[in-house]
């Protein structure tokens, strides 16, 4: 047991150190002087700085010394959970990304949650069922699954909240503000994960198992849900992991059609202003995020399938 | 049914029901009952103002237009302007001008508190311009710098409610420079602290103050209680009606529009396109077209083709701009043809708007003439085996928006015809404020906009290059034609203008710059204005647009009883 986490922790190491490498990295190679576009940024005008002021800049932020000098003192300060200032802000970033972070994750969950309620009903009522209603609601999935979220998010908006004001236009951090945000998100996601459910679902529905239950005399509806379901979701659950990971970038479009606080804003902001303390810190983050995703992940699964917890 | 026909009937359902949603009811005879019940109105007090912006600035204190929109809030200046161009005291309560028009002195309006409690006075102007002018990066301030530093000597207090400026020459703009948004006053502490602080928690003497900025959302502004400099441009003389502006960041087009019609805002920034004809229909719409460089094309004169001057103009003759404005503004913005300013300048010369109008057989002409003359399959001219490719090169959602991009697409479809090959360049707003694509040579055509209030802009954007004492050139990355303009006689005559103080002469002077610069050298093609505007709900009255920038002003804004 110790010894499997120690290998995730490793891991999670890992990750975050590729992460923070491949941000720096890229970062190097983007085209255009550092110093000059934080002082056309500040000064929101283009121009062309005098030596002088980008002399001071390149001290500053140590943009004159070597990669490696500059490397290594990136990951020491990131080692010391340091994420840096951030250029155009001029604000710890850890200071900028706790104040946002919080509305984003309530999102992502929620949207997850959203997406496994609507694709669990989908699937238990209607799949290996041959009537209009199961087909309609497959056909739903296969529509859903390909929608862009940002097309969904502003249909939603215009039908539910410009024209009958029942949902507010600007979504606010409460309940009811919540629910467009996190149900655009998950329509596409509840028709992905309801078409690989659905597969599994038809699968297991043919199993010696299913037909021994209903012998036994179960309701078709008892069966579904103790014995099929439980079989049939497993490779949702997997892709959940990776889904809370997608979820989070859909996030930063979805947050802006709905005016919603939280860290998509600063991304697309730190991104345009090539603000590399930000991104980075906004990288790290949906690194965390992915990571612990995961390790949820695998919680789930063991819960889910006994089989796996002696494994 | 199968399941192909499930999914198209899902579809097109869906599709109608996007469709229909789209139809609106209202009218001309709503928006007349609340504009007759907005005049009639007393202004009440109390309530805060739903406010729906755009852009979200990185910073609270920039000198970038868009913060500029809101620092007027919370920032105070010298001296305001009106739509007349009369300058009307704002901090400073009076001011008189030397006869040799070099030496500016103006009286600061006593017992003016920042928020923070310190007192506004001399030191507090000096400390402040000392800050612009600060060769630290990070606090310098651009804007200023560019219109006043190089006229400026030295500035002087010889007490507590009086400041001297000592200029090198006569400067007649530096009125109306200091009228602009960018010269409003911190508090001397804050500016002690640096960006870190003003970022988020500036401090100034103005109408609001700034409670919390909450990032990607809005910036909640709070009455100032003790308010007592309002500016002679504004009517109510002491402190805000209102509680409160919720300043809020709605970025998305259809969410800010949505906001004003659900009631959720009072007052909308930026009035999408697909919705000017709507918007006049129901709602008070204030626009203000900023002054100032319009939005135009500078076309690089440092190397061909656009040394040429034919080829110049033939690419002015190329494209119908009119028309491809009215096209993708549909009303919300208007045309611009003169390049060289923008139609609210009092200097504008209207006739120069269709100097260049739509001729493609001219163009054809000019380019015959210019040699110009071998056509390829597409009918792409070239010159000794050089093809006539033009590349624009431009900022896309800094610079350009959306709907400018589609201007330039309409430029390079019709400049084809006539032979240009014209090539898009977008570039991210962080690679073009890196300098990516706009160093010399790397550009024949370059888009772009500088706000000003009037023709003072002439000497940013047409400054010469300078150079340094080893001999290195600085280019002037405003002067995107590179047109040298001491060498065409054009430099002379803004530093003649800036220094004359007779009205008519100085008029005269430049619009003698704009004719040469739009006529003779058919360096800048012109396009549209940097336009504001905004939709006002009918519960809201007394908002206005400042007549320098188009910055909103809140002094005077109450909510009208009963709505």
């Amino acid at each position: 047991m110790a010894a499997t986490v120690l290998k995730r922790l490793a891991g999670a190491v890992l990750v975050l150190w590729a992460t923070a490498t491949f941000t720096f990295v890229v970062q190097l190679f983007m085209p255009g002087d550092r110093a000059t576009m934080i002082i056309n940024t500040q000064a929101g005008n283009l121009q062309n700085p005098s030596p002088e002021e980008i002399a001071t800049l390149n001290e500053r932020y140590g943009f004159d010394d070597s990669y490696l000098t500059q490397y290594l003192h990136y990951l020491g300060d990131l080692a010391r959970g340091d994420l840096g200032v951030s250029y155009n802000q001029h604000q710890p970033v850890t200071e900028i990304i706790a104040a946002q972070i919080g509305p984003t994750i309530v999102l992502t969950v929620s949207a997850l949650i959203l997406a496994w309620v609507i694709s669990l009903i989908i699937t238990v009522l209607a799949t290996g069922r041959d009537n209009v209603w199961s087909r309609a609601a497959t056909g739903f999935q296969i529509v859903t699954a390909a929608l862009p979220p940002y097309w969904i998010g502003t249909i939603l908006l215009v039908l539910l909240a410009v024209q009958t004001g029942i949902f507010p236009v600007e979504g606010d951090t409460s309940v009811i503000g919540l629910i467009l945000p996190a149900l655009t998100l998950a329509i596409p996601l509840s028709g992905f994960l309801g078409q690989v459910t659905q597969d599994e679902f038809e699968r297991v529905l043919e199993q010696p198992f299913v037909t021994s239950s209903r012998t036994r005399g179960m309701g078709d509806l008892g069966v579904r849900l103790r014995h099929v379901l439980r079989h049939a979701v497993l490779p949702a659950v997997t892709l959940s992991g990776w889904a809370l990971g997608a979820l989070f970038s859909g996030a930063v479009l979805i947050e802006a059609v709905f005016s919603r606080p939280g860290i998509g804003g600063i991304l697309v902001q730190a991104t345009s202003g090539r603000d590399i303390p930000l991104v980075t810190g906004v990288m790290l983050a949906s690194a965390v995020m992915y990571i612990v995703a995961n390790l949820l992940v695998d919680v789930a699964y063991r819960y889910v399938d006994p089989r796996l917890r002696t494994a | 049914m199968t399941r192909r026909s499930t999914v198209s009937a899902l579809f097109s359902a869906l599709l109608a029901v996007a469709v229909c949603a789209c139809g609106s009811g209202g009218g001309s005879s709503t928006k007349a009952a609340a504009l007759g019940a907005k005049q009639d109105s007393k202004p009440t007090t109390g309530g805060t103002i739903e406010y729906g912006h755009y852009q979200e600035p990185p910073c609270l204190v920039t000198t970038w237009v868009q913060t500029g929109y809101l620092t007027r809030q919370y920032l105070e200046q010298l001296i305001t302007v009106d739509e007349k161009g009369e300058f009307l005291p704002w901090l400073a309560e009076s001011w008189d001008i030397s006869d040799d028009k070099q030496t500016y002195t103006f009286h600061l309006k006593p017992n003016v508190k920042f928020t923070n409690g310190e007192p506004f006075n001399s030191e507090a102007v000096k400390v402040n311009f000392d800050n612009w002018f600060s060769t630290d990066p990070t606090r310098r301030n651009g804007y200023v710098a560019f219109h006043v530093e190089d006229h400026i000597d030295k500035i002087e207090t010889p007490d507590d409610l009086t400041v001297v400026f000592k200029l090198k020459h006569p400067h007649h703009p530096f009125l109306s420079a200091l009228s602009q948004y960018a010269f409003g006053f911190l508090a001397p502490s804050v500016v002690k602290a640096g960006p870190e602080e003003w970022c988020v928690r500036p401090v100034g003497t103005g109408p609001f103050i700034v409670e919390k900025w909450n990032r990607g959302t809005n910036v909640v502004l709070k009455r100032n209680p003790n308010y007592n400099s309002a500016p002679g441009d504004v009517e109510n003389k002491g402190p805000a009606y209102v509680d409160g502006i919720n300043w809020k960041f709605l970025k998305d087009n259809t969410a800010r529009w949505g906001s004003l019609k659900s009631g959720q805002s009072d007052v909308i920034y930026d009035i999408p396109g697909v919705n000017w004809a709507e918007a006049n229909e129901r709602y008070e719409v204030l626009r203000h077209i900023t002054g100032g460089r319009p939005s135009q094309l500078a076309l690089a004169t440092d190397h061909a083709p656009f040394d040429d001057v034919k080829v110049r103009k033939a690419f002015q003759y190329a494209s119908d701009r009119r028309k491809a404005v009215e096209t993708v503004f549909q009303g919300a913005v208007p045309y611009n043809g003169n390049g060289a300013l923008s139609a609210s300048s009092p200097e504008h010369l209207k006739d120069l708007e269709d100097y260049y109008k739509y001729d493609p057989a001219k163009a054809n002409q000019l380019l015959d003439e210019a040699g110009w003359t071998e056509k390829d399959a597409d009918g792409i001219r070239s010159k000794n085996g050089k093809k006539l490719t033009v590349r624009i090169v431009y900022g896309a959602g800094s610079i350009i928006s959306s709907d400018g991009s589609e201007f330039l697409q309409i430029v390079q479809d019709q400049a084809k015809q006539v032979g240009f090959d014209v090539q898009l360049k977008p570039i991210t707003t962080a690679d073009f404020f890196a300098g990516k694509g706009r160093q010399p040579g790397e550009f024949e055509i370059q888009p772009g906009y500088w706000v000003a209030r009037s023709a003072e802009i002439f000497q940013v954007v047409w400054k010469p290059d300078a150079k340094a004492d080893d001999g290195t050139v600085l280019p002037n990355a405003n002067n995107t034609s590179r047109l040298q303009t001491d060498q065409v006689g054009i430099w002379q005559l803004v530093r003649q203008a800036d220094q004359e103080y007779d009205d008519a002469k100085r008029t005269a002077l430049y619009e003698q710059v704009q004719r040469k610069l739009v006529e003779e050298q058919a360096v800048t093609v012109g396009a549209y204005p940097l336009t504001v505007s905004l939709a006002l709900s009918e519960r809201i009255t007394g908002i206005k647009l400042n007549a320098s920038i188009g910055e909103p002003i809140f002094n005077d804004a109450y909510f009208v009883k009963g709505k």
